[in-house]
């Protein structure tokens, strides 16, 4: 077994153990916290994929920024107690049984399919970097990347819009 | 492509005149710039267009069901006044949020793309979330508008993982990409592109309310504000049709026996709950949600039954069922300010009673297009049914024709009530007072919807 | 192009009068709203009489623009003059103008007569679109659009609940027999490519008898009709229908919209020639439905119910000739009914308007001094129902007959059976109506008057008609010509190419035909001396609702001992099965109707529980439905 493939598959048994915590998490922060970590497990993977830039983003905007402003918003709002109804058994036990068959199903699925192949020989290792990404992107995926700035645009005012205080809202 | 740059930039423009004291000039630019680009975007008629590199293709297909969205769009804002008058709304705001969301809508309709389709269905539901809540002083809109995030980031979810595994099978995002593996794999492609192709499905049809992906449809609908479920039941719906039909017609038609039955499964199935359910309802904002169910059901005939006549079909129908579907919704939000209960609106069946007699006019526009989503003869409704019954005769799928035959009569049922309501009952129901603009686009809509019911040609000429 | 403009004109006339009394109401002069509703109609049946004067025998098709295409399937919007149109056209815009003429008189004091009047239009013209298309689907139109005035119609009056329900029963059980007709027309595209007339009969010709498609078209096909011509199984909203106004009982639920079905058939008669199982199926449905309508007609005391269950009666027969291939004589008897029930029904509201909208028989009696016209042309569309020679019923009915006893002996002898109920619960509301003495309130008999000259002329001209109605299609054993059956013969080529043996030259002798007459005639006037006997010499009335008599009348009722025999003897379980069978029809085939109702209700109300509100609940099902699909996908073969 080489290398990368040990790292491969430590990497995953901690993403899986660290995103099945994320759910069952009675604490909110704790939550969080095990997604932290499941974020640094893929960026480990983005690294092994060879998607350097890619591992470098995940790292600034998902673990660093945005799981900042989550716990911040956890704390402000206090959720620490457990006030969310509590599922039956019966409930729990389906959802996991549907759950293990859609998942039963899939792996069913994909372990028959056959994926393309790849030539080691032509294969581009600069495939991950900012230059390549830079060139797929204001090149082949121009209008695209153009046009999600009208989607961040439609969030910002709607955030705003729903965000903006009226008067007679209560001050928190 | 003009009318997507340019709706992008008036968004923009609405935005800052918004700073502007007087409201008032807000409703005319937003309507003056939907009509702009309805006239751009038939610049490109009659000639094929790729843009971008494979990213959107304008052909006049695409450009006929932007023209329905634009309609619709340009009804909804017409019939929007009461914004301006309300001291809690932000008009400026929707309106932007309402040509942001058209250009995500286009981008849905033209694309050939996968991940232009993949921006567009996301600016789409991005601005729906947002203008389903935007009631704020309402509690059953902030839950609608929660409800419907949680669910439709589920379904994107799935919408994605399912585009991944196309590229993974095919190598590429570009619809006639896929179209070719399958031509090249003589009947054996990669079991990965099937279950992408089923997943990428599932994820459209959740944003399109077919069932069993509709759960979230009736409470996001009732708890939107009216104007805005006009809009959501329109132009989401339209545009989603339009993207399936891209989708299966360029890129699966090749593989139609694997998916078909799937297909004409959930059309049953959505055609079932939709009639069935809604004639339980009180409300009728509520009959409305689970008639949009299903009439997703029937677009869907045209889907499971894909051939020649599926794009006329579909377009002559999402077309009579926008008109239809915002005339009634125009109608509701009239009745409804009239008669209040909790200082809510009454959207019940009772608040339309005797509506005849004091207001002719509404009447008739509402009895107009209920006869034409019931698809009864000499409205738009009936030759929409037609056309979808006869792809479905043309690929012999009967079974599936008689179960839309017999839903298509216990839709009369439902639809009926608020007719009989209206002229045979007494109420109490006043002169309501209705803005001329107003009064003039609901009339524009109902003679469009007898128009085509009685020429229908006159709109396949077009074509 | 002076027959285009004229088949132009014809359905035009009838709309513009809708839309000006429609959009005017309220704001038109009660003066004008007669007139202008009058006009068109009038206008049209002149236009009708024109082109058919200037008929050739040559099939016309007035294409006036291209309607739709719907892949490779194109459809004109079009009409087709041939010689079964312009009968029906005659039918349609002489018996529609006179009741038009009639409605003056009878709703000008009503609060909505321009309504009204607006309605009866639009009916007219949907009901010419439905005889003057030239395809299926124009038919359809039509087909729905007077199903839809008949709803308006009926539920006119709408102050009162039961009127709407019993025009809501209409029309949910006219929509489905209309599903019937849509899926007969879905299918007429499957097969043959078309719905045009002409390219339909013309494919169908080079197929065999028997062939399964057709059998399955035909079949559809008729189950519009039953819906919309009151056939057994959906045959109760005709009854209920009777809550609208006179006049609409006597242009819709009479003579023209329940025709529809007949027409339908006659019209697509290559087909069912080339089905003889539909055939059969019609046959046994159309014998049965005439004789339960007739036997439950013999115990109904409202004066309308009566003639709506003779009306379904009549249909049956109608469907009756069709079934045994008299397709000539089915026709046949469409016109005739048409005079001489818009007659009845047009009498039975001269009687309701004089009687202070009294309906009831028990409360009637007697009228004959006060209303002289209305009682003879009465009188004259009774003989001609009962088929008593020479008025126009008896020619009519005995054609469909004489047909029936060529086909099978039993059909014939159900026939007659039923002829004889016809003859006998007719006169039975002739005598309780207008003979005796009046036995409603002394302050009605004061008030007691004939009717205006706008309801009697059309009363006279029909009366005329039905003495002289028969005289068109005098059969060849009676030295006439049997003219309309030539005038119609070239309808029917098709069908006789298809299967020459059918249309083969008559097997009956001349005596035998005699005889069959003879026999129908005897029954009809035994029934109608059975009828005089009870009503009128004895003066047995119906049983009251409540059972209690006042003494003196049990005393009189007692005197009869002869009468008691004659009840359990004959009258007893006559009016035991028009009970049985009332109920039948009115409890069981309702509550299946019901039934179903209640069936979409609970499946939906339980439907919505699945509705909770719960955002988890709502992913669970997601993802029951996600895993199923794809293990349906990927695990099962199909």
């Amino acid at each position: 077994m080489k290398a990368t493939e040990i790292i491969f598959y430590v990497l995953t048994a901690i993403t899986l153990l660290s995103a099945s915590f994320v759910v069952t998490a009675r604490n909110p922060v704790h939550s969080v916290l095990a997604l932290i970590l499941t974020f640094f497990c893929l960026t480990g993977h983005y690294v092994l994929m060879n998607a350097q830039f890619l591992a470098a983003v995940n790292i600034i905007v998902y673990a660093g920024a945005i799981m900042v402003l989550f716990l911040f918003t956890i704390m402000f709002l206090n959720l620490q107690k457990e006030d969310e109804e509590s599922k039956t058994t019966l409930t729990k036990m389906a959802a996991v049984v549907v759950g293990g068959v859609l998942l039963v199903v899939m792996v069913a699925v994909f372990r028959a399919a056959s994926v393309a192949p790849y030539d080691p020989a032509t294969y581009n290792t600069r495939v991950g970097l900012v230059e390549s990404l830079g060139m797929v992107l204001y090149k082949d995926y121009l209008l695209p990347f153009e046009l999600a700035s009208v989607l961040f645009l439609v969030a910002m005012v709607g955030a705003v819009m729903l965000g903006k205080r009226e008067p007679g809202d209560r001050h928190f | 492509m003009l009318p997507i740059i340019l709706l992008s930039v008036f968004g923009i423009v609405l935005l800052f005149l918004g700073f502007l004291k007087t409201r008032a000039v807000l409703l005319p630019a937003a309507l003056l710039f939907i009509l702009i680009a309805l006239g751009a975007g038939f610049l490109e008629w009659n000639k094929s267009y790729l843009y971008f590199g494979d990213m959107l293709l304008i052909n006049n297909l695409a450009i006929l069901f932007s023209t329905i969205v634009l309609i619709s769009a340009f009804m909804v804002v017409a019939l929007s006044g009461d914004f301006l008058e309300d001291e809690m709304a932000q008009p400026a705001e929707y309106y932007a949020i309402l040509l942001f969301s058209i250009v995500g809508a286009m981008m849905m309709i033209g694309y050939e793309n996968l991940i232009m389709l993949f921006v567009g269905v996301e600016i789409l539901s991005v601005s729906m979330y947002i203008l389903t809540g935007s009631d704020k002083r309402n509690l059953r809109s902030n839950e609608a508008a929660l409800k419907y995030f949680l669910m439709g980031s589920f379904a994107t979810g799935f919408m994605l993982f399912g585009m991944a595994l196309l590229y993974g099978a095919v190598g590429s995002f570009t619809l006639t990409d896929i179209k070719s593996y399958i031509l090249l794999s003589h009947g054996r492609p990669s079991l990965l592109l099937y279950m992408g192709e089923l997943l990428v499905l599932i994820g459209m049809l959740f944003k399109v309310s077919a069932a069993p992906f509709h759960f979230w449809t009736p409470d996001v609908y009732e708890g939107a504000p009216t104007l805005f479920t006009a809009f959501m039941s329109t132009v989401v719906k339209t545009a989603g049709f339009a993207a399936l039909l891209q989708l299966l017609s360029v890129s699966f038609s090749a593989i139609y026996g694997f998916w078909w039955v799937i297909l004409a499964a959930i059309t049953a199935l959505t055609l079932l709950a939709g009639n069935l359910t809604a004639v339980y309802q009180n409300s009728f904002k509520r009959m409305m949600a689970y008639s949009s169910i299903s009439h997703a059901g029937y677009l869907l005939i045209g889907l499971a039954a894909l051939g020649q006549q599926s794009r006329s079909a579909l377009v002559f129908y999402s077309l009579a069922y926008s008109l239809a579907t915002i005339s009634a919704f125009g109608i509701l939000l009239l009745v409804a300010k009239q008669h209040t209960t909790d200082g809510r609106p009454d959207e019940s069946y009772s608040a339309f009673n005797g509506l005849s007699r004091n207001n002719p006019l509404l009447a008739f526009v509402l009895a107009v297009s209920m006869l034409s989503l019931a698809g009864i003869p000499l409205t738009a409704g009936f030759w929409g049914k037609f056309m979808l019954f006869s792809a479905a005769v043309d690929r012999g799928m009967v079974w599936i024709l008689i179960l839309a035959v017999l839903m298509s009569a216990v839709g009369i049922y439902y639809y009926f009530r608020v007719v009989i309501a209206m002229y045979f009952r007494e109420g109490q129901a006043g002169r309501i007072r209705v803005a001329p603009f107003y009064q003039f686009i609901l009339i524009a809509a109902t003679a469009l919807t007898i128009i085509l019911g009685i020429v229908p040609g006159l709109f396949q000429n077009i074509m | 192009m002076q027959t285009d403009l004229l088949a132009i004109l014809i359905p035009l006339l009838p709309l513009i009068g809708f839309i000006i009394n429609g959009m005017g109401f309220r704001h038109v002069p009660k003066g004008l709203v007669g007139i202008l509703g009058t006009l068109g109609p009038l206008v049209s049946f002149a236009c009708s009489l024109l082109l058919f004067t200037g008929f050739g025998g040559q099939t016309i098709k007035v294409p006036l623009f291209d309607w739709i295409t719907v892949g490779h399937l194109n459809i004109p919007f079009a009409f087709q003059i041939d010689q079964l149109s312009l009968i029906m056209l005659l039918i349609v815009t002489g018996v529609g103008s006179l009741i038009h003429i009639y409605s003056i008189g009878y709703m000008k004091h009503d609060e909505g007569y321009g309504k009204f009047m607006a309605f009866l239009n639009l009916f007219l013209f949907f009901m010419l679109l439905l005889v003057m298309g030239s395809n299926y689907v124009i038919m359809f139109i039509g087909w729905e659009g007077v199903g839809l005035c008949s709803y308006l119609l009926i539920g006119f009056w709408n102050k009162n609940t039961s009127y709407n329900n019993a025009a809501r029963k209409a029309f949910v059980m006219n929509r489905i027999g209309d599903l019937g007709f849509l899926l007969g027309i879905f299918m007429i595209m499957g097969a043959f490519g078309s719905v045009e007339y002409t390219e339909v009969f013309e494919q169908a010709a080079g197929f065999p008898i028997g062939d399964a498609t057709v059998v399955a078209i035909t079949m559809l096909l008729f189950v519009g009709a039953m819906g919309k011509s009151a056939q057994i199984p959906l045959y109760t909203w005709l009854p209920d229908a009777m809550a609208g106004p006179t006049p609409v009982s006597a242009l819709i639920h009479a003579a023209t919209m329940v025709t529809a079905g007949i027409y339908m058939v006659v019209r697509s008669n290559v087909l069912y020639t080339l089905s003889p199982v539909t055939l059969e199926i019609i046959g046994g449905i159309a014998i049965a439905t005439a004789l339960l309508a007739a036997s439950i007609g013999l115990v109904q005391n409202d004066i309308k119910k009566v003639l709506a269950y003779s009306t379904v009666s009549q249909l049956g027969y109608m469907f009756l000739g069709l079934s045994v291939m008299g397709y000539t004589a089915g026709m046949f008897h469409v016109m005739t009914h048409a005079f001489f029930k818009a007659l009845l029904f047009l009498g039975a509201g001269s009687v309701i308007h004089a009687v202070a909208d009294e309906q009831d028989i028990r409360k009637m009696g007697g009228l004959r001094k006060y209303l002289p016209i209305t009682y003879w042309t009465f009188l004259i569309a009774t003989i001609a129902i009962a088929g008593i020679p020479p008025f126009a019923g008896f020619f009519s009915k005995d054609e469909i007959l004489m047909h029936a006893y060529q086909h099978n002996k039993l059909l014939w002898v159900l026939g007659v059976i039923g002829s004889a109920m016809t003859s006998f619960y007719m006169f039975r509301l002739l005598f309780l109506t207008f003979f005796g003495r009046f036995r409603g309130s002394e302050h009605t008999r004061e008030h007691l008057h004939e009717s205006p000259a706008t309801m009697t002329v059309p009363l006279v001209v029909l009366a005329v008609l039905s003495i002289i109605g028969g005289f068109f299609n005098v059969p060849e054993a009676l030295g006439g010509e049997a003219r309309l059956a030539e005038f119609l013969n070239p309808i029917f080529n098709l069908s006789r190419r298809v299967r020459p043996s059918a249309f083969g030259e008559t097997l009956l002798t001349h005596s035998e035909e005699y005889m069959l007459m003879g026999i129908s005639t005897a029954v009809a006037i035994v029934s109608a001396i059975a009828a005089y006997v009870m009503y009128v010499q004895r003066v047995s009335l119906p049983e009251a609702d409540t059972v209690e008599r006042p003494v003196v009348q049990k005393v009189l009722y007692n005197k009869y001992y002869v009468d008691e025999l004659y009840e359990t003897i004959i009258v007893k379980p006559v009016r035991g099965l028009g009970d049985t069978f009332y109920s039948f029809g009115e409890f069981i085939i309702d509550g299946i109707v019901t039934g179903t109702g209640w069936l979409v209700q609970q499946a939906s109300g339980q439907l919505r529980r699945l509705q909770t509100g719960s955002i988890g609940f709502y992913v669970f099902a997601m993802v029951v439905s996600i895993a199923a699909i794809l293990c349906l996908r990927f695990f099962v073969r199909f």
